[in-house]
């Protein structure tokens, strides 16, 4: 069965899997370099050192968010 | 020149630069270096996950340059909180210009939630230079709270008319204890220069330079005239008068009357 997420505002189907069960996994199925991100899971700050560590589950909604240039 | 002191930190240049609108990465550094800046601003924004772009600040030196993220796009205090935790997360910088701007036409701050704002932060430990209207009344209620510094808008952001706000900025330059960094639509070197001659402590300057046609020379012109403002002010201006003050001697005129 598969799962839905929010990501930036955008749903997204993923079948779980072992490679694709974390935070860490998502960020490297979408080619999204991690040094630069910072990441928000149902409204709770997830830390770089902590993606790997930070389980993916159905429903939930997922910010991805980086530096861009501001003044 | 003097240094600048903000929170626990020293700088020599009095010029801030943000990093918005400019063609490219590698033009942007070059212009910040040209600008000899110090401090440069950032802002947070979500990744296109369809397209997820370079790594913009991998083209900012962080051993040179203090980073300066921005609360940028927040319409109220819980957005501003929320952008601020989130700069802080993604940098490690416990520094913060606060800006909530609800209005997108001319993108004025909005007082009131930019100063609930700014005491929450200033309790969760962030050095707080916010964005503000050239209010005297409101510096002097985010100085109370706690900010390390209060910056004014010359006029709206990106607008480059210049110090429209001048008489205002005046008073609050008269009565902060924090510096003041005049902050947006300083559209030309001279506008710098004027801010600083009155005494600001500082200049914020984005649109100006990034989209100059030659923004590494822009760069460099608003370091002069930043540098040549505040010489001037330390230097000490002479008064002005209604009537003229002859320069040269009111005696031995060549004529007999």
């Amino acid at each position: 069965m598969s799962w839905t997420l929010k990501i930036n505002g955008m749903l997204q189907s993923f079948e779980p899997s072992p490679e694709l069960s974390t935070l860490g996994d998502l960020l490297e199925h979408l080619q999204i370099e991690q040094t630069a991100v910072v990441a928000e899971v149902d409204g709770q700050i997830v830390l770089r050192q902590d993606f790997d560590k930070t389980p993916l589950r159905d429903g939930q909604s997922i910010e991805l968010i980086r530096f861009v240039g501001g003044g | 020149m003097s240094a600048l002191v903000i929170a626990d930190r020293q700088f020599q240049s009095r010029l801030f630069v943000g990093t918005g609108k400019f063609a490219s990465a590698s033009v942007m550094a070059e212009a910040l270096r040209a600008a000899g800046t110090e401090m440069v601003t950032v802002a947070l924004r979500r990744v296109d996950i369809r397209n997820p772009a370079d790594d913009m600040l991998a083209a900012i030196d962080r051993s040179r340059y203090q980073l300066l993220p921005n609360t940028s796009g927040a319409r109220d205090a819980a957005e501003a909180i929320r952008l601020a935790r989130l700069a802080r997360a993604a940098s490690g910088i416990h520094w913060i210009k606060l800006e909530v701007t609800p209005d997108p036409y001319y993108l004025l701050p909005d007082g009131t939630e930019t100063l609930k704002a700014a005491e929450t932060l200033v309790r969760e430990g962030f050095t707080v230079l916010p964005y503000i209207h050239a209010d005297p009344v409101l510096a002097k209620r985010l100085q109370e709270v706690g900010c390390a510094a209060v910056m004014p808008l010359a006029s709206p952001i990106g607008s480059n008319q210049g110090l429209r706000t001048r008489d205002c900025i005046s008073i609050i330059l008269e009565q902060a204890s924090v510096p003041v960094v005049v902050d947006a639509g300083l559209g030309a070197p001279s506008h710098a220069a004027e801010a600083m001659e009155m005494g600001a402590d500082a200049v914020l300057v984005n649109t100006a330079i990034a989209t100059a046609s030659d923004p590494v020379r822009m760069a460099a012109a608003f370091r002069q005239a930043v540098e040549a403002g505040r010489s001037a002010y330390e230097a000490g201006l002479p008064p002005r008068s209604t009537a003229a003050q002859a320069s040269s001697p009111l005696t031995g005129f060549l004529r007999d009357d």
